[in-house]
């Protein structure tokens, strides 16, 4: 009978689907996406990390505004950053698209919030969810990718750090 | 002068006529001589002058006169004597009265035989007749100087009279209660009906006494009321409204039997129905009073309520009903010092005897409309009902349900297919005002004391949901697989709720029978080796199961190991599953041999474990047990107690525990050991930490909607909350109970509030 269903055994496997079932399946079925989407609201209100949180801004399911901490001993000390996120149809499938809300001075965003990260581009996978991408943005802020610049005025300043700070306290406006 | 000669010898005619005349003699003297030449020679003097009229006027001024400063002042003046009380005053009284009277009226017998010989034509006062105007002349100055405390005589007067009736029906052998002669010797009755006799005559009893009468009646009635109806909730009114026709009414014929204004049976009509009103009103009133002891006494006092249903449509007394009966509950049953089961019992008697006053329904509403309120308040009112809708033995609620009839739970509660031509509409509310809103009223017409329980709450999860609590903790209590009892209460419940709501409970009677089925699996199995500690498990469903109430425990090594090899059993046996062990719940029986006794105990496995470890260790600290057991000190010390109390532990120094092997001498002083009762609690999360726990969640979810949206309004709160934050068979949080959980909130500073909108501190 289900009930007697080992409760581990159980959430492992939900919450690790198979790599081929990525592929196989990518699905359209909106209830499936809600179910998944109220689970990790679920488990991001219970986690006890408050550097991180997120949230449905308010009619649906499928947009939501996350909020981050800037990483300690970083130039975005204890700045907060405001984020959108929005979710496809085909998500956990596909990344969701997530932006900066508050205007952010760093190398890998661009002027209009724009992300340069690869787990929300190609590296994406159904095991990522809001957490791990907001802890991953959050890493991001303190240790940027110079290399692949969208912001080319922060990649040259980074290594400065006083002229960087200055930079990213003029852009910095609280929501 | 021949004239003037004539006029004085007519005069001294008429004074000697009507000696009242002369101002200086006595009113009126029966022994003068009638003289009948005197009279007819005055006639035709009057006649010739056309003075009778006059003279007529002249002896009626006279009569009133004397009667106004004389007779009647000398009346009342009896009344002014200190001393009121008894008999004698009011007899003496009315005695000199009536003397008077007479005297006058052999004056008006005079004067009517003057009319006769002279035709006087015109009427004192337009009334009738002479003695009628003399009868009003009297009763003007009578009434004219009345006094204003005259009832204190009066009523004492007759109040002796009654006692004495009274007496003649009680106690034949006495002595009079007034003079204390002899009954045979004693003329107190003679002299109460003359009194009667001459007031009558004097044509003012109904005036004069009347009042009195009625007052001494009601009283007298009133009195009897009570007596009879004290602590006795049998029917009385019809024996009552006899008893005012055999008693109060028969006595008070023999008064107005001499009334001679009025006929008998017009006067004694009058009083009867005035009487028999009062008596029903004061019944009602009395029993209205008793009425919270009645309900309490249901179905013992039905016969005074069938009384007070009688009663009602004769009486105006409704809204004094339902304020009374309102006004009892409050001061006697809905306050802290009485339990839930009281207030529930008694709500169950105010049903059924409420519907014998009113089978509308409509008063019981409004009488109950307090104790829903109240018991909406209290928390524990769920647990008690479902539990005694399910307790053994007689109760009323478990006879209820007994009875139940089956409901289908798709069909609205509301009669639909009642007939709308026979529909009628409800009757006139008591009190409008206080009309409780609609969804009470749904059940007006199918008074069920169950659905009226339950709609208290309005909710049937919430009852179901703590039948489940409830079952989920005799279950694990009980320690035993016998579940047929519970199963036929499942059965009665799920007539009354449907399936759906039950499924869980279903789940759960099943574990109960899977977990004796699985035991007995894994005992055959040949691969589990049960050592010395023998296993049976209740192995339950943790998805169907209400949450356990946590506590953390570490049981002793080779209790995990037993448990260990259980769990593999199990596994094989069960495939994909496992089990994952409560270890603070269960029963623990053992057998403990020390060196000079060997005791047998059935313990929580705390205790067990307890035990068990000093097994391996004679001597333990606190501390270091503590920390074995993942077990805080504080209550850990507190179970230790017990062991203590049973002689087999004992304290050699503070925090440090040992075994004592031998019982020591008697002189142990009893007092230092700290007795534990047996612990009954609930294995069950209470109801109150689960709402915690839940508003618990609904905080973490509040404050991750404030960080990532600044601020929000109460409304949208609440209606996020709907959306994103409740799932599950969790009860759902209203917005006035948000409204307080986030003021409370907004008071530990976690919230700011301004211009109805909710923010986070910054």
């Amino acid at each position: 009978m289900a009930q007697n269903v080992n409760p581990f055994l159980e959430e492992q496997s939900s919450n690790a689907p198979k790599d081929g079932d990525i592929l196989k399946r990518p699905q359209n079925d909106g209830h499936a996406v809600t179910k998944r989407l109220h689970k990790e609201l679920m488990t991001l209100m219970m986690s006890a990390d408050k550097s991180i949180s997120a949230f449905p801004d308010g009619e649906n399911f499928f947009s939501w505004i996350g909020t981050i901490t800037g990483p300690k001993d970083s130039v975005y000390e204890n700045l907060k950053f405001k984020l959108s996120f929005h979710f496809p149809n085909s998500y956990p499938y596909t990344a969701p698209i997530v932006k900066f809300i508050t205007p952010c001075f760093h190398p890998n965003v661009d002027t209009s919030g724009n992300i340069c990260l690869d787990i929300l581009k190609d590296k994406w996978s159904a095991l990522y969810d809001v957490r791990t991408v907001l802890l991953s943005i959050q890493a991001l802020l303190g240790e940027p990718n110079v290399d692949s610049p969208l912001n080319a005025l922060a990649a040259e300043t980074w290594s400065k750090k006083d002229e960087y700070k200055k930079h990213v306290m003029g852009t910095y406006k609280d929501v | 002068m021949e004239e003037t000669a004539d006029y004085k010898k007519i005069w001294t005619l008429c004074e000697k006529i009507f000696p009242i005349l002369n101002d200086f003699n006595t009113p009126c003297n029966d022994e003068e001589p009638f003289l009948k030449n005197d009279f007819e020679e005055m006639c035709y003097f009057m006649k010739l002058n056309g003075l009778q009229d006059l003279l007529q006027h002249l002896v009626f001024n006279k009569i009133e006169k004397r009667l106004r400063d004389e007779v009647v002042p000398e009346f009342w003046s009896n009344f002014k004597k200190s001393d009121k009380k008894g008999f004698k005053p009011f007899y003496n009284a009315i005695k000199s009265l009536y003397d008077n009277y007479r005297k006058f009226e052999t004056i008006i017998i005079r004067l009517e035989l003057l009319r006769q010989a002279t035709d006087i034509k015109v009427n004192p006062y337009n009334e009738r007749n002479l003695h009628e105007a003399l009868k009003l002349i009297l009763h003007s100055c009578l009434l004219g100087q009345l006094q204003a405390d005259y009832q204190t005589v009066t009523t004492s007067f007759y109040e002796a009279a009654l006692k004495i009736e009274d007496i003649d029906e009680t106690n034949v052998n006495a002595v009079c209660v007034e003079c204390s002669e002899e009954k045979d010797n004693c003329n107190c009755v003679h002299f109460f009906q003359e009194t009667n006799r001459k007031i009558g005559e004097m044509g003012f009893l109904e005036p004069l006494v009347g009042q009195t009468l009625t007052n001494l009646s009601y009283n007298y009635i009133l009195n009897h009321i009570q007596k009879t109806c004290k602590d006795n909730y049998d029917s009385f009114i019809s024996g009552l409204e006899k008893w005012l026709h055999t008693v109060v009414i028969t006595c008070l014929k023999k008064i107005y039997y001499f009334d001679s204004t009025l006929s008998l049976n017009e006067s004694m009509e009058m009083f009867e129905k005035k009487l028999v009103n009062y008596l029903y009103n004061s019944y009602t009133k009395v029993r209205i009073d008793q009425l919270f002891n009645i309900v309490i006494e249901y179905p013992e006092s039905l016969p005074a309520l069938e009384d007070i249903r009688l009663c009602l449509p004769r009486t105006d007394l409704k809204p004094l009903l339902t304020k009374k009966l309102q006004r009892a509950m409050e001061t006697r049953l809905l306050h802290p010092g009485v339990s839930t089961t009281d207030i529930l019992t008694a709500y169950v008697a105010t049903i059924r005897s409420l519907k014998v006053l009113d089978p509308s329904g409509l008063l019981l509403e409004t009488v109950t409309y307090p104790i829903h309120q109240y018991l909406r308040s209290r928390e524990d009112t769920v647990r008690c009902v479902v539990s005694s809708l399910t307790e053994e033995g007689p109760n009323d609620l478990a006879e209820e349900l007994n009875r139940a009839e089956p409901v289908d739970e798709n069909t609205p509660i509301d009669d639909e297919d009642e007939n709308w031509e026979s529909w009628t509409p409800d009757p006139v509310e008591p009190n409008p005002t206080k009309k409780p809103s609609k969804d009470v009223g749904i059940n007006r017409r199918n008074v069920d004391i169950i659905s009226m329980l339950v709609n208290i709450y309005g909710s049937k999860e919430l009852f179901v949901n703590e039948y489940r609590t409830l079952l989920a903790d005799r279950l694990l209590s009980q320690y035993t697989c016998d579940t047929e009892k519970e199963i036929r209460y499942l059965e009665l419940l799920k007539l009354r709720f449907g399936d759906s709501h039950l499924h869980f409970c279903e789940v759960m009677l099943k574990d109960i029978a899977d977990s004796k089925r699985i035991n007995q699996r894994i005992k055959e199995d040949s691969e589990y080796d049960e050592n010395n500690i023998q296993l049976s498990t209740m192995i339950v469903s943790q998805q169907f199961w209400p949450p356990f109430k946590e506590e953390k425990l570490e049981l002793h090594d080779t209790v995990l190991k037993q448990m260990e090899d259980f769990t593999k059993a199990f596994e094989t046996l069960k495939g994909s599953r496992t089990l994952c062990w409560k270890n603070h719940l269960g029963i623990v029986n053992m057998e403990i041999a020390l060196n000079d006794r060997t005791l047998n105990l059935s313990v929580s496995p705390v205790h067990a474990t307890i035990i068990m470890h000093f097994q391996d260790k004679s001597v333990w600290e606190l501390e270091e047990l503590s920390k074995v057991m993942q077990c805080p000190p504080t209550i850990l010390r507190r179970k230790i107690g017990f062991w203590l109390s049973h002689g087999i532990l004992t304290e050699i120094k503070t925090d440090v525990f040992s075994v004592q092997e031998e019982t020591e001498s008697q002189t142990v002083t009893q007092e230092d050991f700290y007795v534990e009762e047996f612990e009954s609690e609930s294995a069950m999360a209470s109801a109150q930490d689960q709402k915690e726990e839940e508003l618990q969640n609904i905080w973490s979810y509040i404050n991750g909607m404030l960080m990532n949206l600044d601020s929000l309004s109460l409304e949208r709160i609440h209606h996020m909350l709907k959306m994103f934050a409740f799932q599950g068979p969790t009860t759902e949080c209203t917005q006035s109970e948000l409204k307080m959980f986030l003021s409370r909130k907004v008071r530990e500073r976690l919230l700011i509030y301004s211009n109805g909108l909710y923010q986070l501190p910054k």
